[in-house]
């Protein structure tokens, strides 16, 4: 599998065999990301605040060597904040920021309750988002896959990219 | 296993950024022929003064020959056209069947322009854009060429007397240069200045924790003074010497003294001296604004000139040298000065000031007007300058980047305009301050001094005019900004007092009031990403020694986001001069060893508390590593030996004493208060070595008196 085809997003992910999600929780719900877009995952790290910052920003993150820019699922999702520290995932902003002279690192991160295990999915049990889905969830959501004890969210984590999501 | 592929992958990817479009061949064809050209520019004014020089005909003929040769492989048909014509020309000097005047280094000049527009056109469309719009430059070079056949064979006779042909020589000297240097892609090197910048917090993290481990202190310094060797290695790759700047001086000086009819004769000094490579992009513009200034309104007209006394060719000095931390480049010029009293007429004209506020002003205050925007004193708008942008901008954009500006005038005599630039960006002082439980870095560069209020002072102390804060700073009010409204932080804050952080951000003057201090840092900036850039207040983020975040405060930003005007009654430095008039010089109070001294505060430039292990001996003498040089340290009363353990820190006052620093060591910082002269008995003798300090006869701590190193020994850099 190269990194190319899975970063065609869902309808391309949709015509290998397996795919491999790493599954996060936030509230109640359950989402996936395809693991071959995760650079790295952070247990807990110290996030620090930025005043002022829209609400979806969860913080300032230290990776190595970069400050990189964390938005969290749970304010994007409407929830209060939870009382344990969220975990991150980081991706790579194939072209957010950094461009603009400093360094090409245009990583990113979104803070998540917890990281669970890794589930293996196959293209025939993924669905495209319910037409009866609200708009703000369309826009965060990519889709779902029927598993056996419920439903794993899909998540292209190229529309986390604090960038875009403040366009 | 697979994570550590994905990493590599990414690592690879900022190593390259993308090269979309243009091949490979065209870029290095681009970047060398950018260079051949600057070099042809630098050679051709020189050329002015040297018509008879083989060696730079030899260089310019090189820079068009090699263009030529390239791009007829590369298939750029006008290019080789336009250069080919130029070669003839070339050709026929460098074989001195010709000799360079006026007239041909302008159409040479033309050339160059020419050759430049088609560059330019194909960097940015990849193609060189419509033929036969050279037909007059290459007109021209061939009018000029054709009229040297006649004189062409009695020249020819004795050039064919000369050495080898003056083309060759230098062109071996010139590739041994290019071996010992590489190219690197300025990407690269950001990715490793943040590394390095990485091992510093790293290190620094290793000097805080405390290792029983016998042998870990040595390692941990050792890894301390690799780290800071490392460190300043990578600085100075990013490093290129000014003359990348000033050689685009000499052309524009040339052009603005022809078209203004102003001969002007142009000094360079210290070309060599370094700065990082972005900050020399930045200091372009401003040093091209005051050169222009400097020629269009210092330098008079050559009858004028003579009429003073004066030679009648203007003479305009560029000059760069690195003064502690900072590289300093001035501009001066022989010019008539700038008159005061025309500057405070425009001022008033322009409704900048009111006539009562003007009245009160010094010459050196009302010189400070000239930064104003929108102001000018030109009789008439040149289309060189005068049209009321200018010195604002360039006090805007040396500010930006860190750096400060300062203007002096001699009446008849001429203008220096000094541009103090730090060495680089990448690296800064700052002061950390705590908000509401948050850290914020802010930078030392805006920082005039700090006031602190106890809980009871804070309450009777701020006064409020309707809904604005303020303070009396000496006698004057100083409008102040609560951080934590202005960031809208509910988070509850004590009430154990606060500070007032005095700023000087691009002429606003204002006091931050936040909750604490924590010691001052050498922050790595790291930028921030576009969403948060955009609320306007952060400059950038920083990790700190001890791995916490902290948001970088941006001084200007947050001046115009609290509405501090930018006034003529707020500049600096009106109130110290001022108070300085009333009261006497001030002083800093300071105990060491029980004992009060004054230091004169103008000399001071910082307060530092660093560890005891930092200060070394040379010859017995203690000293400190400080910026890249040795700081001697006085220590009066023998703070040093006393210090309880090898981990405690020590505060040291680090002075001024014209071209050098040194560091005296104190207890403790007391207070700031102005001193009254004392004269000794009997005589109107103001004793030097004493003040009246809050009522107390204080001695002075002559800084003057500590005695230099024995051997006054410059680390490299």
């Amino acid at each position: 599998m190269t990194q190319a085809s899975v970063a065609g997003g869902p309808a391309a992910a949709a015509a290998e065999a397996a795919i491999e999600m790493c599954s996060v929780r936030v509230g109640e719900a359950l989402f996936g990301i395809p693991i071959m877009e995760i650079l790295e995952i952070l247990d807990a790290p110290a996030t620090r605040p930025v005043p002022l910052a829209p609400a979806h920003i969860g913080g300032l993150v230290h990776y190595r060597g970069e400050i990189l820019t964390a938005v969290s699922l749970r304010s994007l999702l409407g929830l209060l904040p939870h009382t344990k520290p969220p975990d991150l995932l980081v991706f790579d902003g194939k072209d957010g920021d950094g461009r603009d002279g400093k360094g090409k690192d245009g990583y990113f991160g979104l803070l998540v309750d917890a990281v669970g295990e890794v589930l293996t999915v196959t293209a025939e049990e993924f669905e495209p988002n319910p037409s009866t889905l609200d708009d703000s969830r369309k826009a965060l959501f990519a889709g779902a896959y029927k598993l056996e004890n419920g439903l794993l969210v899909m998540l292209d984590p190229a529309r986390f990219d604090p960038v875009k999501l403040s366009q | 296993m697979l994570r550590a592929n994905l990493l590599t992958f990414s690592q690879v990817l900022s190593i390259f950024p993308d090269k979309p479009g243009v091949d490979d061949l065209i870029r290095e064809f681009l970047i060398e022929s950018q260079d051949g050209l600057d070099r042809m520019e630098q050679c051709l004014t020189e050329l002015e003064e040297r018509p008879q020089d083989a060696e730079l005909l030899a260089e310019i003929f090189r820079s068009v020959h090699t263009i030529k040769g390239t791009t007829g492989f590369l298939g750029f048909l006008r290019l080789e056209s336009l250069s080919h014509a130029g070669e003839n020309l070339l050709g026929l000097l460098r074989d001195r069947k010709l000799e360079a005047n006026g007239e041909i280094i302008t159409a040479l000049l033309g050339l160059l322009d020419g050759l430049r527009a088609i560059l330019q056109s194909i960097e940015a469309t990849e193609s060189e854009g419509e033929a036969g719009q050279d037909a007059a430059i290459i007109e021209r070079l061939r009018e000029l060429a054709d009229g040297s056949q006649v004189k062409a064979s009695a020249a020819a006779v004795s050039a064919k007397k000369g050495k080898a042909p003056a083309g060759e020589e230098p062109a071996v000297a010139h590739s041994g240069a290019a071996e010992s240097t590489l190219r690197v892609d300025i990407g690269l090197l950001n990715r490793m200045m943040n590394l390095v910048g990485e091992l510093v917090l790293t290190r620094n993290q290793i000097l805080q924790s405390n290792s029983a481990e016998a042998g870990f202190a040595p390692l941990a310094r050792r890894l301390d003074m690799v780290t800071a060797d490392l460190r300043e290695a990578v600085m100075k790759a990013r490093m290129q010497p000014v003359s990348h700047v000033f050689s685009k001086f000499p052309r524009l000086v040339r052009d603005l003294s022809q078209q203004l009819g102003k001969p002007v004769r142009l000094e360079l000094q210290g070309q060599e001296t370094e700065l990082d490579k972005s900050l020399l992009e930045a200091i372009k513009d401003p040093l091209t604004h005051s050169v222009r200034n400097a020629i269009d309104h210092g330098i008079e007209a050559p009858e004028v000139r003579q009429a003073a006394g004066k030679s009648p060719e203007g003479l305009l000095r560029l000059s760069a040298r690195q003064q502690g931390s900072y590289v300093v480049v001035e501009v001066t010029d022989d010019g008539g000065g700038i008159r005061v009293e025309r500057i405070r007429d425009k001022a008033i004209e322009r409704r900048l000031i009111t006539a009562q506020k003007a009245a009160q002003l010094s010459d050196r205050e009302l010189l400070q007007l000239i930064f104003l925007p929108g102001f000018s004193t030109a009789e008439k708008v040149t289309n060189v300058s005068g049209r009321g942008v200018g010195m604002d901008v360039v006090r805007t954009n040396v500010e930006r980047i860190g750096g400060k500006v300062e203007l002096d005038s001699r009446p008849g005599s001429g203008t220096t305009l000094r541009l103090s630039i730090p060495l680089t960006l990448a690296i800064i002082p700052a002061l950390i301050v705590r908000s509401r439980g948050q850290n914020f870095a802010l930078p030392q560069g805006a920082l005039f001094e700090l006031v602190h209020l106890s809980a009871g002072q804070a309450r009777e102390e701020i006064e409020w005019l309707e809904n604005a804060p303020l303070y009396r700073l000496r006698g004057r009010l100083l409008p102040l900004v609560f951080l934590d409204r202005l960031l809208a932080q509910t988070e509850a804050g004590g009430d154990a007092g606060c500070y007032i952080a005095v700023l000087n951000a691009d002429g606003r003057r204002y006091g931050l009031v936040v909750d604490g201090l924590a010691d001052p840092e050498e922050i790595v900036v790291k930028p921030l990403s576009a969403v948060l850039k955009g609320i306007g207040m952060f400059s950038g983020a920083t990790v700190m020694g001890n791995g916490e975040m902290a948001l970088i405060l941006d001084p200007g930003a947050i001046a115009v986001r609290a509405g501090v005007s930018l006034n003529a009654d707020e500049q600096d430095p009106p109130d110290t001069e001022q108070a300085s008039a009333v009261s006497g010089p001030e002083f800093l109070l300071v105990e060491a060893g029980g004992e009060e001294a004054a230091l004169p505060l103008e000399d001071i430039l910082r307060i530092e508390r660093i560890p005891r292990t930092r200060v070394e001996r040379v010859s017995q003498r203690p000293v400190l590593r400080f910026e890249g040089s040795l700081l001697p340290l006085e220590d009066r009363v023998g703070l040093l030996e006393a210090a309880a353990s090898r981990d405690s820190e020590i505060t040291v006052v680090v002075c001024r004493d014209g071209g050098r620093h040194v560091g005296v060591t104190v207890s403790q910082v007391v207070d700031v208060a102005s001193g009254a002269p004392l004269m000794h008995a009997g005589t109107n003798i103001v004793a030097t070595e004493v003040t009246l300090l809050k009522e107390r006869v204080t001695g002075v701590i002559d800084v003057a008196q500590i005695p230099e190193l024995p051997e006054p020994v410059e680390i490299a850099g």
